[in-house]
């Protein structure tokens, strides 16, 4: 080849490098764009990839359709394929499983699915043998995950009656029992005892910290593999699966359900739909009056009863036990209550068992959150005179205290609480606006009267004020009988040498938008609604607006600036 | 060597070693920083902002820019994407979605505490004022080297006048100086702009997180990026979701020119000593006579 | 003297001796002369190239009436800088850069074998640095302010750009003063000869500082935007690697246009000249093969202390290494096997691939992998008018330099009166 030739090709070769070099860089993206695996339809499917054994996968992972084996093997049953043990199944798979490394379990399942779609295939349609139709490339991504199943009070409440259709009497039994840890015979450690039913998360939630009894008990149920996951399929389903027969005969066809979909639901119920339902009877007290032996402070009077109803699951103040608190907590702090004492226990506003963390939680509930997400979390120690704080709750007697009389408007007096407030101060692009005072007061009342828990703290009207009228100290209020104004105290200018101290504009606009956007309420908020204008729903804009808004127009920058351009010696 | 060969030697290096002094940046020590000037700047609360865009408004107005409209139906769309300051806009409005909800952002200059642009301006056109504001003067020639400094990418040139200038935001510096409020922080109908002094704004931003720790990212950003910013930012949520570069690092910008700036005067000391040396050091035999010919020829 | 019919001898003499100017009436009527073409005017060169002059003239009228937002250039607010100075300003500089290396060969180091090539060299930093001294004022937004910062207008001293500006002014300056002897030997000035002659040095040890500092200079230019250029290519290091850069460019640049004068202007030059010419490729060659084996190795140095290798296997990483394998190591190659089998055309074709190269390399840090994560749509490339104006400028050096390469001593030999006064 001689040497021009050589050259001209040379360059082509460039030419085309550089052409592809530029391409590509004017086209990367910088962004990574990270999609959300996505989620497949449940359907009863189960996705096999046994990460905590293989680690990073070498083959994408297996959905499996438990759906249709179930449907496809409903005479043979469970035992086909999951093994038994005391007449129980258990939903372990594969069948016969020795050891847990990689090997073994890919033997397992290859010698379990692959040999029985071999032999069902002489006979009928079923299922892949080769590789790639299991392990297929476009599931790899895919995410199966089920919904949580939620045995809430209702479905207990269902299962006790249809238990008590069935054989006649309450046998509680049949579900629940009890782990002594202190048993010698390891065989004889599950008992039931009655009066001692509680829920099944105490024992089989793992992962979650325990006092050092419920732990032993925990561990045992680690040690078994006996998570809430397994614990609950082995003891529900082994049940279903023996009286689902019965019930089918009976017509009933969604009784004793066995398809993943019909318990993990993902759908649950709310406290309204459970307000009805009877709780499990444990001779609770219905309304105790808490003493602490010992305490400095009067006992509380306790609604069980209604606390019940407020409640999902009793674990949400029974978290460790279905036993009274102060059976843990004394007032020093014991082992038993890891040293928590009965104050803390009570009182600690961070924490989600005890009474004034509950209250705090319900406090930012939308209804509430307007007014309390300004008003501070109070410690138990900063309030003033006892009797206004604690003795709210520490009255000492059950007498009158669950029964607390609705607030009303009625005794208002209309010269004092104006009806509508008209708030024209600072109108200048916008007209002023119409504040509508006592539909706010009204309104506030109206939901403090159908919550108990404000119902009951809630004592006067003036606690309706604070939320907005905030500084003013009560004695003041008490004197005058009206709450001062916003620009009583909040000023129009700002203060130069305080410049994060609340301008008058922005006092009205946090606070009404602010307690407008917690409480949800669209119109007034700062949520951008179709076709809304934000500002008019307070406020209609001037027709004819200023001509500036903002004070001291300035010049412009660059024509302050013109001086002589050949300003050589400028003066530092 | 004779005497006139060592005079031409020592001459080059002084006045190469006096250029490069008077080349290389100076630095003010402490004690000479006047009293009462303090760097002044914004506390930008994102957690208060409702997207209003009138800061847009305002500073339109007090920079005579044409005004936008903020109408809330126009905003909704123009909210849609993410908009950078402009040629006409000191300050723009972005709104971000993230798992918090829409969070909205003013961004405009930061007025870096050491600005790249401050650095990079040949004819002192931008100026890091003593009360901290970066402004932009007519002595400029337009090179553009500040657009090419500025780690957030600020200074926006007229490229479509014949007599262009480079807008950006200058924390009302005409303002201040007749004892008013940036135009954006006094229009603002939240406070989500607070403006003090750099020590002020960076004492409430630190009392705003640790008393409300639930409400916001224990960050301040600005307080240490690029050096240290005047506009200083608060956040319910990360930074990256809502627009702002993590990987500015800590280091003044100025800071990475002045390697090469303290390399002048060793240039302009070493090079001509260097050099003359080799041309004396190759020089010839025969030119050898020839100059000491020269030299007493001049002597006499 | 001019209209008279003249001697043979009497031109001869003239030649020899220059023209007598004694005053200026002397002097214009010997510029009126030295403006009338030489040669033919209709050749292929001129008619390509006198349009495109013409249109890229009324562009910068343009230019200068409009501003310079589109359709002038595709310059935005994300990419400030483009064709113009990227490439007139930046890339013009880094060829410019054969001056001040070959003056450091031949007159501090005394490599006699180059002494042939140096004034056209000097020539033709000369007018690069003229001519991109125009260019930076056609892209500078308010050029009418151009001297602000020459006079104290002011005195940015922590600006690199500052010391860039200066640099600019000081060099030209020392340029003009190592080409000034081919001038006053075009005009026959004896006693001005001597005067510049003996100024050479000084201008050569101060061009050549000057060079080292701001061809590193153009690259601390961008020292300032280290989160927006790609870390395969930024690194606080890049003067460095510009100032090294700029040694093969000029020299490349030497090589190529050396060629093409060769062949245009060869009638000027004599049979040794011609086989001399040979020799000082292959000397350039050598040279350029160091130093860009140099350049080459700092950038592997470089590469791994910024921990920027996972890069490469990126889009952009792409783009770096048919940067640096196919635009510096083959060219370091080809200057390497050219040298030693004595190959003019190997080395020929190694310049304009390290041309090319340097080319690459200066856009990227201007516009390329600068400001690399903006989305395609708001990314920049040059305008058509950019590309006019841009050849218009470099057409008009060409020009300019074909001007003077006509008319004095560059390429021919000085008349024998200053041959006479290098000796002494």
């Amino acid at each position: 080849m001689n040497r021009k030739l050589l050259y001209f090709l040379v360059s082509i070769a460039y030419l085309i490098l550089i052409s592809y070099g530029l391409y590509s860089v004017y086209t990367v993206e910088a962004t990574l764009r990270v999609k959300e695996p996505p989620k497949i339809k449940l359907e009863n499917k189960i996705a096999i990839a046994h990460t905590e054994i293989f680690g990073k996968l070498e083959r994408p992972q297996v959905i499996f359709n438990h759906g249709k084996h179930e449907e496809a093997y409903k005479k043979e049953g469970c035992a086909e394929c999951h093994p038994e043990k005391d007449g129980q199944v258990m939903f372990a798979f594969p069948k016969n499983l020795k050891k847990k490394d990689k090997t073994a379990v890919m033997n397992a399942y290859h010698d379990a699915c692959i040999d029985c779609h071999k032999k069902s295939a002489k006979k009928e349609k079923t299922g892949p043998v080769n590789c790639g139709d299991c392990h297929k490339k476009q599931e790899k991504t895919l995410v199966v995950k089920y919904p949580k199943a939620e045995f809430d009070f209702y479905v207990h409440d269902k299962h006790v009656k249809k238990l008590k259709e069935k054989i006649g009497k309450d046998d509680c039994g049949l579900c629940h029992h009890s782990y002594d840890p202190y048993e010698e015979d390891e065989t004889l450690r599950l008992v039931y005892e009655p009066g001692t039913e509680e829920s099944c998360y105490y024992c089989h939630e793992l992962g979650k910290k325990r006092g050092p009894e419920l732990t032993k008990i925990t561990k045992a149920a680690a040690d078994k593999g006996l998570s809430i996951k397994e614990a609950s399929h082995q003891q529900c389903l082994n049940c279903h699966l023996k009286y689902r027969e019965d019930y089918l005969k009976k017509g009933e066809k969604d009784a004793c359900p066995t398809e993943c979909i019909k318990c993990h639901t993902g759908e649950y119920r709310t406290l309204v739909q459970l307000e009805k339902v009877p709780r499990p009877d444990r001779d609770q007290p219905k309304r105790p009056l808490i003493n602490i032996k010992d305490a400095k402070l009067k006992g509380v009077p306790f609604d069980h009863d209604y606390h019940q109803i407020a409640s999902k699951t009793c674990r949400s103040c029974h978290h460790e036990t279905l036993k009274a608190c102060k059976d843990c907590h004394d007032l020093t702090g014991k082992p038993e209550g890891n040293y928590v004492n009965v104050a803390r226990a009570y009182h600690d506003v961070f924490s989600e068992h005890s009474c004034e963390g509950c209250h705090n939680v319900k406090k930012a509930e939308k209804d509430c959150n307007g007014c309390h997400h300004y008003i501070a979390v109070v410690e138990a120690d900063s309030l003033g005179p006892k009797d206004k704080s604690c003795g709210i709750c520490h009255s000492g007697e059950i007498k009158g205290a669950f029964s607390r009389a609705p607030l009303s408007v009625a005794g208002l007096d209309p010269q004092k609480v104006p009806n509508k407030v008209k708030v024209e101060v600072l109108s200048k692009e916008y007209e002023p606006s119409e504040f509508p005072h006592m539909d706010i007061i009204k309104k506030l009342v109206d939901i403090s009267n159908k919550s108990k828990l404000a119902n009951y703290f809630h004592k006067d009207m003036q606690t309706m004020c604070e939320g907005c009228h905030h500084r003013s100290p009560a004695e003041a209020e008490v004197k005058k009988d009206t709450p001062p104004n916003c620009r009583n105290c909040h000023t129009i200018t700002p203060e130069p040498r305080n410049l994060d101290k609340t301008t008058l504009l922005s006092a009205y606009h946090r606070q009404c938008m602010g307690c407008h956007d917690k409480m949800g309420i669209e119109k007034g908020s700062s949520v951008r609604f179709k076709d809304g204008d934000r500002c008019g729903a307070c406020h209609k804009k001037k027709v004819a607006g200023p001509a500036e808004i903002t004070r001291l127009k300035n010049d412009n920058v660059v024509k302050q600036n013109t001086k002589n351009i050949l300003n050589v010696w400028r003066p530092k | 060597m004779d005497r006139r060969t060592f005079l031409k030697i020592m001459g080059s290096g002084v006045a190469g070693a006096a250029t490069g002094n008077l080349l290389t940046p100076g630095r003010t020590p402490a004690s000479e920083v006047p009293l009462g000037k303090e760097f002044y700047g914004i506390l930008v609360d994102t957690t208060r902002c409702i997207g209003c865009r009138r800061c847009e408004l305002g500073c339109a107005e007090v920079n005579g820019m044409p005004i936008p409209d903020i109408a809330e139906s126009k905003t909704e769309d123009i909210l849609k994407t993410l908009r950078k300051t402009s040629d006409t806009q000191y300050t723009v409005i972005n709104r971000y979605e993230t798992e918090k909800g829409p969070v909205y952002v003013p961004r405009r200059c930061m007025h870096c505490s050491q600005p790249g642009c401050v650095a990079a301006c040949l004819v002192k056109a931008m100026k890091k004022r003593p009360t901290g504001q970066v402004t932009w003067d007519l002595n400029c020639i337009g090179c553009r080297l500040c657009m090419v400094s500025c780690p957030f990418d600020i200074p926006k040139f007229e490229y479509k006048k014949a007599i262009p200038r480079i807008q950006k935001c200058n924390l009302c510096w005409d303002r201040f100086n007749k004892g008013a409020l940036p135009g954006c922080v006094e229009v603002c109908p939240t406070q989500a702009l607070m403006f003090g002094t750099r020590k002020q704004i960076l004492e409430e931003g630190k009392r705003r997180i640790a008393t409300n720790p639930d409400k916001y990212v224990d960050h301040i950003y600005g307080e240490y990026e690029v050096g240290g910013t005047s506009h200083l930012y608060l956040s319910a949520v990360p930074f990256e979701q809502i627009g702002f570069r993590k990987d500015l690092g800590t280091v003044p910008y100025p800071e990475y020119s002045t390697g090469f700036l303290y390399a002048v005067p060793f240039i302009f000391v070493l090079w001509p000593i260097v050099m003359l040396g080799m041309n004396r050091a190759t020089k010839k035999h025969e030119e050898e006579k020839h100059e000491e010919k020269h030299e007493e020829h001049g002597k006499h | 003297m001019a209209g008279e019919k003249l001697e043979l001898v009497d031109v001869v003499k003239q030649k020899e001796e220059g023209p007598q100017i004694k005053s200026l009436g002397d002097f214009w009527t010997f510029l009126k002369g030295q403006l009338k073409p030489r040669g033919n005017i209709a050749t292929p060169f001129n008619i390509i190239s006198l349009p495109i002059m013409i249109l890229g003239y009324i562009f910068i009228v343009y230019r200068l009436a409009t501003g310079l937002g589109r359709p002038v250039t595709n310059l935005n607010q994300q990419f400030p800088w483009g064709l113009w100075i990227g490439f007139d300003v930046v890339t013009g500089v880094a060829f410019a850069g054969g001056a001040y290396v070959l003056c450091f060969i031949v007159y501090i180091l005394r490599a006699e074998k180059y002494h042939a090539i140096i004034r056209a060299t000097v020539l033709n930093g000369f007018l690069a640095y003229l001519f991109y001294a125009g260019a930076i004022v056609l892209d500078i937004g308010r050029w009418w302010n151009i001297y602000n910062p020459m006079i104290g207008n002011d005195f940015g001293v922590n600006a690199v750009m500052f010391l860039v500006a200066w640099h600019f002014f000081l060099y030209m300056i020392a340029e003009l003063i190592e080409f000034s002897p081919a001038v006053a030997e075009w005009l026959g000035m004896k006693r001005l000869r001597k005067i510049l002659g003996g100024m050479t040095i000084g201008a050569v040890v101060f061009g050549i500082c000057l060079s080292t500092l701001h061809q590193s200079g153009l690259a601390a230019l961008m020292i300032m935007a280290k989160n927006k250029i790609h870390p395969l290519w930024y690194t606080e290091f890049i003067p460095i690697l510009y100032f090294i850069s700029s040694v093969f460019a000029g020299l490349s640049m030497v090589i190529f246009e050396g060629s093409i004068s060769h062949k245009v202007f060869g009638s000027q030059l004599d049979e040794a000249h011609h086989k001399q010419y040979d020799d000082i490729l292959v000397g350039l060659s050598r040279i350029c093969a160091v130093a860009m084996f140099g350049y080459f190795f700092l950038k592997i140095i470089l590469l791994v202390h910024e921990h920027a290798v996972p890069y490469l296997f990126t889009p952009m990483g792409t783009w770096y290494l048919i940067e640096v394998i196919g635009f510096v190591v083959v060219p370091c190659l080809m200057f390497v096997s050219g040298a030693q089998k004595r190959n003019t055309s190997t080395i020929k074709f190694a310049a304009v691939l390290a041309m090319l190269g340097i080319i690459i390399n200066r856009l990227n840090y201007t516009f390329i992998a600068y400001n690399w994560y903006v989305p395609l749509s708001e990314k920049y490339w040059p305008a058509p008018m950019e590309y006019i104006v841009t050849a218009s400028i470099i057409l008009t050096e060409i020009w300019a330099f074909r001007w003077i390469v006509n008319r004095m001593p560059v390429l021919r030999e000085a008349p024998a009166w200053a041959r006479a006064m290098e000796k002494h």
